[in-house]
């Protein structure tokens, strides 16, 4: 029928929601050419899709925009203190001045999907953070450690790169906390180069009213090895986003993490693993327990790539609720373009045992006790299968100190 | 003294228990036989205060202390025991974790200097040996992959170093062979003394010949149908529980 011409066209509904960048003005300095195009064009990204909204569908599950107004109309302050006993830790923002090509790249890579307006935020405002670049061969033994620390009422973006070349092995373990209400933001890529060991822990203990939004991009190269890990305990909400290439054979990424949350906090784990070589391996293994009206997320995505024949990739969500109020919500997913692959993944959602608790307190253990050894017993499943001795203790020692709150 | 009188027990909503009584005195050993499903498991689950066994009617009490108004914690503090017919495993704890726990949590409770690692690891190993229990299990998860006999063991060394007043021992004979049976019940009447009262739950003759009684008692459905000497169990032995069921009705 000839009415159909009449209808009216509406425009097709955007996922995005520009007008949420409002607050954003750009930021005039000078610097570097490049440094003046990232800038704009993560400003130009930015005010195009507004920040994250739940219409997204990777951001289904965490709303932040209502723990984030008001912030970004300026950059506020925060302490980096490091512990760098080999001096590897280099201050991007005096690189600047003269940064080398790799690290000019590395900074102007695109992020790899079209969600991810938060990593254009960093480059909006990116004025500094922190570089190590350990050369081939290098083998670092003591672990760099780098704690940062927020301030009441700060919005900070800082970028992170890490670069090893052939052969070198390099520990770091991030310390984020501060007090107040502060929202950070950052961006880190790591390159792990070809056989190559890097081992990535944090032990995320912000502020009761922090917001912590972090990227990482991991790049593996052949036979290296990736270990990141996440103790999340602190923020009203975190997110932690991790996509990891692993893009020569016989690359292995170990992704896990520890959540560890109560009150109203909301803390979501987003990884996406992508298979581009052959004989790769990877795992991710996240363990939450929630209490109150604490809200997990774990969304997890391996992708075989045509041709990553040979892949073995798992993940596993294990949640532990405390009490009616907590809520655990989990998509995995697998996308397999390759041929003979072993994938497996599995979520579960549960309640402590109460045939558990039962027996131990039979045999006299307090109930609290009882809860506090089976909780420590659940989470130490990830702990244990880090690499790091140390690390393993410092997790634990937080896991416990956390049961006493 | 253990003394329960008129005990009634529920789950699910549906009686298991119709009236138990019973008087154990100091140092007594009583055996408990009865039929599958009988409410034996019942019994010693509403005497170690577990949640879903719920008591409707009756007593039961330790030395004249109410133990039906106590959490499970504190019940074992007052002194009893339970080895469990089903002992649960318990994945990421480990052994000597839970027995350190558990032994100074009673110890504390008792009124008695917690141990440290050290003074512990000593008692442990020593209880250990004597019910031939490996050194390796004290770094195993709870009874997680243990055979059925160790598991049974586990119950025996947990009872050792918690030093009840009144342990109740749900089947700790079955799925034992020959010589864990030995074991067990050597350790068992290892612990037997004048201040220590024990309730054994079997359904065989063979544990009692280690292990003599002072009284058994058949239980079924819900109810104490007799008592009588150690010759009890062997007359049920021999004519079986439809014998006894048909001369209780
Ligand atoms: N948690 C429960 N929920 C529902 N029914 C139960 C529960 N525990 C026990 N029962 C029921 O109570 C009755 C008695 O069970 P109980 O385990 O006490 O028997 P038992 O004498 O120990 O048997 P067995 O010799 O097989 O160990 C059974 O009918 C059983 O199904
Ligand atoms: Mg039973």
């Amino acid at each position: 029928m000839s009415a159909s011409k009449n209808i009216m066209k509406f425009p097709k509904k955007s996922r995005y929601k520009p007008e949420t960048a409002d607050v954003f003005v750009p930021m005039e300095e000078g610097g570097a050419d490049w440094l003046r195009a990232l800038r704009k064009s993560g400003f130009d990204e930015l005010k195009e899709q507004g920040l994250p909204t739940p219409k997204l569908e990777r951001w289904k599950y965490t709303n932040l925009l209502p723990l984030v107004k008001n912030f970004g109309a300026e950059l506020g302050a925060s302490d980096v203190v490091y512990e760098d006993p080999d001096k590897l830790v280099q201050n991007m923002g005096v690189l600047f001045e003269d940064a080398p090509r790799w690290l000019i790249d590395v900074l102007s890579q695109a992020p790899v999907r079209d969600d991810m307006a938060l990593w254009h935020l960093c480059n909006a405002y990116i004025r500094d953070g922190v570089v190590i670049d350990v050369p081939a061969g290098e083998i670092v033994d003591k672990p760099v450690e780098i704690t940062i620390t927020g301030h009441d009422g700060a919005f900070f973006v800082p970028r992170t790169v890490f670069r090893l070349g052939e052969g070198a092995e390099l520990t770091v373990i991030e310390f984020h906390k501060g007090e107040g209400r502060y929202w950070n933001n950052r961006v880190t890529n790591v390159i792990v180069g070809p056989n190559a060991r890097m081992r990535h822990y944090r032990i995320q203990e912000n502020s009761a009213d922090a917001v912590y939004t972090q990227n990482t991009h991991v790049q593996i190269e052949r036979d290296g090895t990736y270990e990141g890990f996440t103790l999340a305990a602190g923020a009203a909400l975190s997110r932690n986003q991790i996509h990891a290439e692993l893009s020569g054979s016989n690359a292995t990424c170990d992704v896990s993490g520890i959540n560890i949350l109560r009150g109203s906090q909301h803390g979501d784990t987003t990884l996406e693993i992508e298979h581009k070589a052959p004989h790769c391996t990877s795992h991710q293994f996240i363990r939450s327990v929630l209490g109150d009206q604490a809200h997990g997320v774990f969304q997890g995505k391996v992708y075989v790539s045509r041709g990553a024949d040979k892949t073995d990739a798992d993940q596993l969500s294990n949640a532990l609720l405390l009490s009616e109020g907590a809520e655990m919500d989990t998509k995995p997913e697998l996308e397999i373009y390759a041929e003979d692959v072993k994938c497996s993944h599995g979520a579960t959602t549960g309640k402590l045992e109460d045939e558990s608790l039962f027996y131990l307190r039979s045999r006299g253990v307090p109930e609290d006790q009882a809860r506090a050894l089976l909780i420590e017993a659940f989470v130490d499943e990830v702990a244990d299968k880090l690499g790091d001795e140390a690390v393993r203790e410092i997790v634990r020692k937080r896991v416990e100190i956390w049961l006493k709150k | 003294m253990i003394e329960i009188k008129d005990l009634h027990v529920e789950t699910d909503d549906k009686e298991i228990l119709k009236g138990i009584d019973l008087t154990l005195q100091k140092g007594e050993v009583h055996a408990i036989m009865g039929p599958n499903g009988s409410g034996k498991s019942t019994l010693s689950y509403a005497l170690a205060g577990r949640d879903g066994y719920n008591v409707t009617k009756g007593t039961a009490s330790i030395n004249e202390q109410s133990l039906l108004d106590m959490l499970p914690e504190e019940r074992a503090a007052a002194g009893v025991f339970l080895a469990f017919q089903y002992p649960v495993e318990i994945p990421g704890v480990q052994m000597s974790n839970f027995l350190k726990t558990a032994l100074n949590a009673v110890r504390k409770a008792r009124g008695k200097d917690e141990l440290d690692a050290l003074e512990f690891l000593k008692l442990a190993k020593k209880k250990m040996k004597e019910l031939g229990v490996s050194d390796d299990m004290l770094k195993r998860p709870v009874n997680v992959g243990a055979s059925g006999g160790e598991k049974k063991r586990n119950e025996v060394l947990q009872m050792a170093l918690l030093e009840p007043s009144f342990a109740v021992l749900d089947e700790t004979d079955s799925g034992l062979d020959i010589d864990s049976l030995k074991i067990v019940a050597d350790g068992i009447n290892k612990l037997r003394s004048p201040e220590r009262t024990f309730l054994v739950i079997t359904h065989y003759q063979r544990l009692l010949d280690y292990i003599k009684p002072d009284v058994v008692h058949i239980l079924a459905d819900g109810r104490i149908i007799k008592s009588g000497g150690p010759e009890l169990a062997l007359e049920l032995e021999e004519k079986g529980y439809a014998g006894f069921l048909g001369q209780a009705a």
